[in-house]
């Protein structure tokens, strides 16, 4: 008998390489849980919204864990984590596993070697403060496990490796100096799918906390040279600061509301060139290295080369006709 | 953290386990690679983040002969960042051969080979920002690029060794953020004065440190390392007596001396018969870095031939004479006053110019005017405005006619020489006299090199390279010693009579004094050094974690 692991958020760039993995495992069989229509063909779904508590509790019934990547605003992944918690709370020690995706993000602006124990950052942006709120809110549960990715890349990534790689395309970011000194914390999809696994199958993690990035992570810099090398994007550019305000400053907010305005007339905003906000560039140059020895030694996991992720990244982009 | 001298309360001691000198190319990388391991830094700087005339001024000097070598607050920069704040941006490593002692090279020969520096290597060309460690044509492209000279015969000269080039990369600016980031302490406006030992003479106790604003505080660490540049590096460590009283580690007389620089010039005509089948300009690699190719005599022919190590480039005519009717060439010596000293002197020589050779060269630029605008346009572009710079002014001239720009190694000769003079700078402290020499061997390197390229165009069958041999001395010294590479004045080796420090770096006399930079390289090689510098600086950084 498998065991049933509802997925939130299964649409997901995330949920569907969980549930495809779920799909091909022994002992799981995944069920999608969707706010619309299932993207997923013939996995089996149920078609239902991650801020109904009781609607949750209902698809809670029958399944032996529950993996929730709900994006979306900040609010909805609030609301969202509201409604577990008011689901999984009254079923105590019978509660099934919770295996719950926060953020690198939660660490803010802090710097050097960032273990599981740092403290959230202060004075969070909205969606970094939203995933503090949620791991705030979902902590106290019995079972659950905490999963802090850092940069999440592979085969269609849409944040980092789609968007890198337009922007490596275009010739808009390469080599940017001290300005991509950062550390990448970039994790392989593959391992992050792994750390979910895991999760779900040890008894022994239940209230733990993982921060998710592969051990010796490249600079951006680094990232960004490997990864325009192996697209075929050379010679790699390297960008000086004078650019790289023109892209925040001027280039950035017209291009949002570019964005904003193709989404309102839903047009498929995949196509046009991304903005690089002052966000973005503030966390290219940032000194946050995630420690993750812990995922390491308590889910065994083995982080994908870099090599190895950026190939098979660069050779799905090239698959595909753009 | 970065924090300005002046704000150290006089009298005060600031601690550290390593205490570096001079955050240039060397000190900084250093710098970088100790914090990284933990190691609790104290990065000593004479100047600040920006150039500052009064600071500069105590690096003035004087020189024996001044067609010689430079003034010496020329091609050196007192300030964060170091002299990477103003170089050419130029990469190679050493050859193999530079490492070894070799018969016709008199003191040549290091106590450690190339096995030791080349894991160092490829992190140094991070750090200069050259891309991949790949020096060969073969190593660098991944696409089939232009040959240097289409049919050349190689068995003398190589023509797939690559120059790469650093942005060119000021340290200063590029690693600030990281040193702040990191647990070093950088101090600016700190010019060290006396180093002091402690009662065994074996060890430095301490040093003192004063500012143009009249401070003073001393520095105490387990290790101290000075990367203050070929020339001051010889100036701190003489300025204080040491144990021998002669100033420290030079009990033997011998810091200061070996002083080397390149042997540089521009001689003669290469004419090419086939004019398409000639490219001297500038390629870029995948990761985005100008790369050039060169002519390098090789090893055994060096051997055969009796000359230390020689490369060559193909290069525009000489740009005083406006014969060569190319409207930028004119427009770059009429520019003479815009362009910085530094890369002027080489370009404009120092002759006079009269009237009627002003008249030709507007004339030159009037009438190529239209070539002119694109070459300008492209400088504008890829140069003036960009982060990673175009390196140098390449011409594609009309007629396959070059001049060649070589670059050779220098012998090490204990006659020539820096030292003390008796003059002082604002802060009392000796000033550096310079005496430059080089010798028969070396005319004999340049002469003999550019023999053999005569003859190799000529077995090649491709042109001509025409020079006049009794001018060679002349033009190799016509702008006397090449500027800014400061080689060997405290150079490294095995044996206290002929070197200052040993095989890790440290002076012979002290247990916890290193130098690091030029200054220890026993031979000049045909190689820039800021590459090396990088490399040996990691070298020093993993040799001093050892002990933490």
């Amino acid at each position: 008998m498998k065991t049933k692991v509802l997925v939130l958020g299964a649409n997901g760039y995330v949920g569907q390489a969980v549930i495809r993995a779920l799909q091909a495992s022994t002992w799981a069989q995944p069920v999608a849980g969707v706010r619309g229509a299932s993207r997923l063909g013939d996995i089996e779904s149920r078609k239902l919204d991650a801020t109904d508590a009781s609607a949750l509790g209902n698809a809670l019934k029958d399944v032996g864990a529950v993996v929730n990547c709900v994006a979306g605003s900040p609010a909805v992944m609030v609301a969202g984590a509201q409604a577990l918690k008011q689901a999984l709370a009254p079923l105590g020690a019978a509660a099934p596993r919770l295996v719950h995706f926060s953020s690198m993000a939660i660490y803010g602006g802090a710097t050097g070697v960032v273990e599981e124990s740092t403290p959230a950052g202060t004075g969070l942006g909205g969606y970094a403060e939203a995933k503090a709120q949620t791991e705030t809110m979902l902590a106290g549960l019995p079972n659950v496990v905490m999963l802090r990715p850092g940069c999440i890349y592979g085969p269609s990534s849409p944040q980092w490796s789609e968007r890198i790689a337009l922007l490596l395309a275009d010739r808009r970011i390469g080599d940017l100096g001290a300005a991509g000194d950062g550390c990448s914390n970039l994790v392989y999809i593959d391992d992050v799918v792994e750390a979910v696994l895991q999760s779900i199958q040890r008894a022994d993690v239940g209230g733990c906390v993982f921060n998710l990035a592969m051990a010796q992570a490249p600079s951006w810099n680094d990232y960004f040279i490997a990864f325009a090398r192996r697209l075929g994007k050379v010679p790699v550019a390297r960008i000086g600061g004078r650019r790289l305000k023109v892209e925040t400053k001027m280039l950035g907010p017209a291009l949002k509301i570019m964005e904003i305005g193709a989404g309102r007339l839903r047009f498929d905003t995949r196509r046009l060139p991304p903005p690089i906000p002052p966000s973005l560039l503030r966390l290219w140059g940032q000194d946050i290295r995630l420690s993750s020895v812990q995922a390491q030694q308590r889910l065994s996991l083995a982080w994908t080369p870099l090599e190895t992720g950026i190939g098979r990244t660069a050779d799905a982009w090239r698959a595909l006709a753009r | 953290m970065i924090l300005d001298a002046n704000t150290v309360p006089t009298g005060s001691t600031l601690q550290a386990e390593v205490c570096v000198v001079g955050a240039g190319a060397a000190g900084i990388s250093l710098a970088l690679s100790l914090q990284e391991a933990g190691i609790d830094v104290l990065l000593l700087e004479s100047g600040g983040d920006q150039a500052d005339a009064r600071n500069q001024a105590l690096y003035a000097g004087s020189v024996a002969d001044e067609r010689m070598h430079s003034p010496l607050d020329r091609y050196r920069e007192r300030r964060f960042g170091g002299s990477t704040t103003i170089w050419g941006g130029r990469c190679m490593p050493y050859d193999a051969l530079d490492f070894e002692p070799r018969v016709q090279i008199a003191h040549s020969g290091w106590p450690i080979g190339m096995d030791a520096l080349h894991p160092y290597y490829e992190a140094a060309n991070k750090l200069c920002e050259a891309g991949d460690f790949a020096y060969t044509a073969e190593e660098a492209f991944t696409t089939p690029r232009r040959p240097l000279i289409a049919g050349f015969k190689e068995d003398v000269f190589s023509t797939n060794t690559l120059e790469r080039f650093s942005c060119p990369t000021d340290f200063g600016a590029r690693y600030r953020q990281r040193l702040i980031n990191g647990a070093c302490r950088v101090v600016q406006h700190a010019n060290v004065g006396a180093i002091e030992l402690d009662e065994t003479r074996r060890q430095v106790d301490h040093i003192q440190v004063r500012t143009l604003g009249g401070t003073a505080f001393t520095v105490r660490a387990r290790r101290f390392v000075l990367a203050a540049g070929g020339l001051e590096t010889v100036r701190l460590l003489l300025a204080s007596p040491g144990a021998s009283g002669l100033g420290v580690g030079n009990a033997r007389d011998v810091v200061g001396r070996y002083y080397m620089c390149h042997l540089a010039g521009t001689i003669g005509t290469l004419s090419f018969t086939e004019p398409r089948s000639v490219y001297h300009g500038y390629e870029m690699s995948d990761e985005g870095i100008y790369c050039r190719r060169r002519l390098a005599l090789r090893p055994q022919v060096q051997d055969r031939l009796g000359t230390g190590n020689f490369i060559a480039r193909l290069h525009h005519p000489r740009i005083t004479d406006p014969a060569h009717h190319t409207g930028i060439l004119s427009l770059l010596y009429l520019a003479k006053a815009v362009i910085p000293y530094e890369y002027g002197k080489r370009l404009h020589g120092e002759e006079k110019m009269k009237g009627g050779q002003w008249l030709a060269h507007l004339r030159n630029v009037l009438i190529d005017a239209p070539a002119t605008a694109v070459f300008l346009t492209h400088w504008l572009r890829h140069r003036t405005l960009a982060a990673r710079k175009f390196p140098s002014v390449i011409v594609y001239p009309r007629r396959p006619r070059y001049s060649l720009d070589f670059h050779a190694e220098q012998e090490p000769n204990p006659a020539s020489r820096v030292s003390l003079s008796d003059a002082r700078d604002e802060l009392g402290m000796r000033r550096l006299h310079v005496d430059w020499r080089y010798t028969e061997r070396d005319v004999h390197t340049v002469k003999a090199s550019l023999a053999a390229l005569a003859q190799a165009m000529r077995d090649s069958g491709v042109g001509s390279f025409d020079y006049a041999p009794d001018e060679v001395e002349h033009e190799m010294t016509r702008y006397g010693a090449y500027g800014g590479h400061h080689i060997g004045t405290a150079r490294m080796g095995n044996d206290p009579a002929d070197s200052v420090v040993d095989a890790d770096c440290r002076l012979h006399e002290l247990d916890n004094l290193y130098v690091s930079g030029a200054a220890v390289f026993p031979t000049s090689s045909q190689a820039n050094p800021t590459l090396t510098i990088v490399a040996m600086a990691l070298r020093l950084g993993d040799h001093l974690k050892r002990f933490s």
